[in-house]
């Protein structure tokens, strides 16, 4: 489905990623865990289209060059990046952007788009699923939002969209257990054989809720060491500066 | 311009019946303004629109004369539709329609003034031509405690069969105690190269409530100036909205006098413009009084090479402890070559009072748009849903509900 062959960026002339490569099959679920500054976010923000980095190599995306598409295009083909740091946006209303969101994926797939009734019973159903408070998708999107509700905001999203590769970037961040348990939820009820995950993270503890096909080891722009889930356990014994 | 005023000076007055004493103190308006010609940069409050060379630029030879004499029909497809209203209808400066279906005949009161006394305390040329060219001044009355049912329209229209002109408007309103008044001023141009100028008047008794909207949104090419002049008495309350966004040039100056205990202004506006257009607020709020207060609030979305000025003064006299006073305005510049301009001014000589102003500007948020482009919107949606969520708060101060739907709709803030 993804396939990340020798990938170079660089911001600034800063280098991030060095010969990066990685490949994630449908229905698998990969876990990129390094330091801070490793090149975890850029690797998400690339993928997802975000302007500003200088980049060479090749991403292919169900064959398909993925620089050649742009940032809304990727997500109409089911690219999903679930940020860190979700931004709060005044004065949009969270169901008017969620309504935008998903006719806009929706018509881009050629499926038909829904009416104000369709939108709203679907989105109640993801909300409750999710335990997120309905009285906040009528509040401004993500203003006042706590840390852990933006975040599960993120996984509404992601569940609304349907996306074929969701990409979370230190989605469990901020959150508490509860809510840890509420997103994993939320991304094992996505998991098939045909959706794809790619799980950045500092920490193994999201991976006792969301079992990893693969582990990546990410130092310095690219992968040191691939393995199994027990990699991760490895990793959280020994700290990353022990670990080449 | 000198013999071009006199001469057009001399038809208007032609027209007119006016008395001799009157032709008279038109004139020496006219010699006041043929003194002074129009505002340039070098007068402070117009440093960041420089009139006189805006007039040169955009229309060139200007004429002041027009004839009324004969009547225009009314378009009535430019009425807006959806909200029952009363109207007045200007076409090309004239007066074609005055209708107060809705409301009870003897409550309001429409005296055709010819009277020329300068009621602005304003000695501002724009003033003196207005004082001089202008054909009939109207004042409306709302007696003592009567709210009117539903707004007023006044539609400003102007047709092609206007060219380079000038056109002068001047109308007083008096609200009685406890009376209320929602204005709608809506600008409908179908002319070009016209210069209007237009003086209101309003005069707030005590517990009365003034409600006007001034919306500038249908693209044009001509350039307004626009005055009201607004005198409040105790617990009066005034507010104003402004959409500043079709014309060329437009600049709404308001000048609020709060000399009764416990009034209010509230001065909220967006500029939502582009090309070439260069648009301005300039608001005074005087606190004459114990215990007024002022909020003021305007947001601008400038695209292009467009250019937005914000003057906001608060006056606060010595005798005007406890006023409250607050200004705010924020810009987004949507490209290298928009500008923004504002200048707060406080001018306090009470020590017990609670002032603030702020002011910033800048472009959008490019995380957010990647942020809302990730989830499938392009980048036109997507800068349109944050410049929507950015104008959405001084939508919202728009206090009656009806007018603020109206408004949403023009903009295209959708619910």
């Amino acid at each position: 489905m993804l396939r990340i062959n020798k990938l170079n960026a660089k911001i600034d002339s800063k280098e991030i990623l060095r010969n990066f490569s990685l490949n994630i099959n449908p229905g698998e679920v990969h876990a990129i865990m390094g330091p801070n500054g490793s090149g975890k976010s850029t690797l998400s923000n690339i993928l997802s289209g975000k302007k500003g980095y200088e980049v060479s190599g090749e991403v292919l995306f169900e064959e398909k060059d993925l620089f050649e598409l742009e940032t809304e295009e990727r997500a109409h083909k089911g690219i999903f990046l679930a940020f860190q740091y979700p931004l709060e946006i005044p004065g949009v209303n969270t169901n008017i952007f969620l309504k935008t969101s998903l006719n806009a994926v929706r018509k881009a797939r050629g499926e038909k788009e829904l009416d104000a009734i369709e939108f709203l019973k679907l989105v109640k159903e993801k909300s409750k699923e999710l335990k997120f408070d309905e009285e906040k998708l009528n509040r401004q999107l993500n203003v006042g939002f706590s840390g852990g509700e933006k975040k599960k905001n993120e996984i509404l999203q992601m569940s609304l969209l349907a996306p074929k590769l969701s990409i979370l970037d230190e989605t469990d961040s901020g959150l508490d257990i509860d809510a840890l348990r509420i997103v994993a939820d939320g991304v094992n009820t996505l998991r098939d054989n045909k959706n794809s995950f790619l799980i950045i993270t500092h920490y193994q503890r999201l991976l006792d809720y969301i079992k990893p096909d693969f582990v990546h080891v990410l130092m310095d722009g690219k992968i040191i060491k691939s393995g199994g889930a027990e990699l991760a356990l490895e990793l959280e014994k020994k700290g990353y500066e022990n670990f080449n | 311009m000198k013999e071009q005023l006199q001469k057009d000076f001399d038809n208007t007055i032609k027209n007119l019946t006016l008395s001799q004493k009157d032709i008279e103190i038109k004139k020496f308006y006219l010699d006041n303004f043929i003194n002074k010609g129009f505002p340039n940069r070098r007068e402070e409050d117009w440093r960041f629109s420089d009139l006189n060379q805006i007039i040169k630029k955009n229309i060139g030879e200007l004429s002041f004369y027009s004839d009324y004499t004969s009547t225009n029909k009314v378009d009535t497809s430019v009425f807006v539709d959806g909200l029952e209203h009363n109207k007045i209808v200007f076409i090309n400066g004239r007066i074609e329609k005055i209708d107060f279906d809705y409301e009870k005949k003897d409550q309001i009161e429409i005296i055709d003034q010819s009277e020329t006394i300068n009621k602005f305390n304003n000695n501002s040329p724009l003033c003196d031509l207005n004082s001089a060219f202008n054909n009939k001044s109207f004042k409306i009355v709302v007696k003592e405690g009567y709210q009117l049912i539903k707004p007023l329209i006044i539609y400003h229209t102007t047709n092609s069969k206007i060219w380079s002109k000038n056109i002068n408007l001047r109308l007083n309103f008096e609200l009685y105690e406890k009376s209320s008044l929602r204005l709608i001023d809506l600008f409908r141009d179908t002319s070009e190269k016209n210069f209007l100028n237009i003086f209101y008047n309003f005069d707030l008794k005590e517990n009365s409530i003034l409600k006007n909207y001034k919306v500038d949104k249908f693209e044009n090419k001509n350039i307004k100036y626009s005055f009201n002049n607004i005198e409040q008495d105790k617990n009066s309350i005034s507010e104003t909205f402004i959409l500043s966004s079709g014309s060329n040039f437009c600049k709404n100056e308001i000048n609020c006098n709060l000399n009764g205990e416990y009034s209010s202004a509230f001065v909220n506006g967006i500029f939502s413009i582009n090309n070439n257009k260069h648009h301005e607020i300039r608001t005074i709020i005087n606190h004459l009084t114990e215990n007024t207060k002022s909020y003021q609030l305007i947001k601008s979305v400038l695209e292009d090479s467009s250019k937005a000025v914000y003057q906001g003064k608060i006056f606060v006299n010595s005798k005007a402890q406890k006023t409250d006073g607050y200004q705010l305005s924020k810009a987004i510049l949507l490209n290298k070559d928009s500008e923004f301009n504002a200048k707060p001014e406080l001018e306090i000589y009470a020590d017990d009072v609670k002032c603030s102003h702020g002011s910033a500007s800048g472009s959008l948020n490019e995380d957010s748009i990647f942020y809302l482009m990730s989830r499938g919107l392009n980048y036109q949606q997507s800068i349109e849903l944050l410049i929507n969520g950015f104008l959405l708060d001084v939508v919202e101060k728009i206090t009656d509900p009806e007018v603020k739907n109206l408004i949403k709709n023009m903009i295209g803030i959708k619910e």
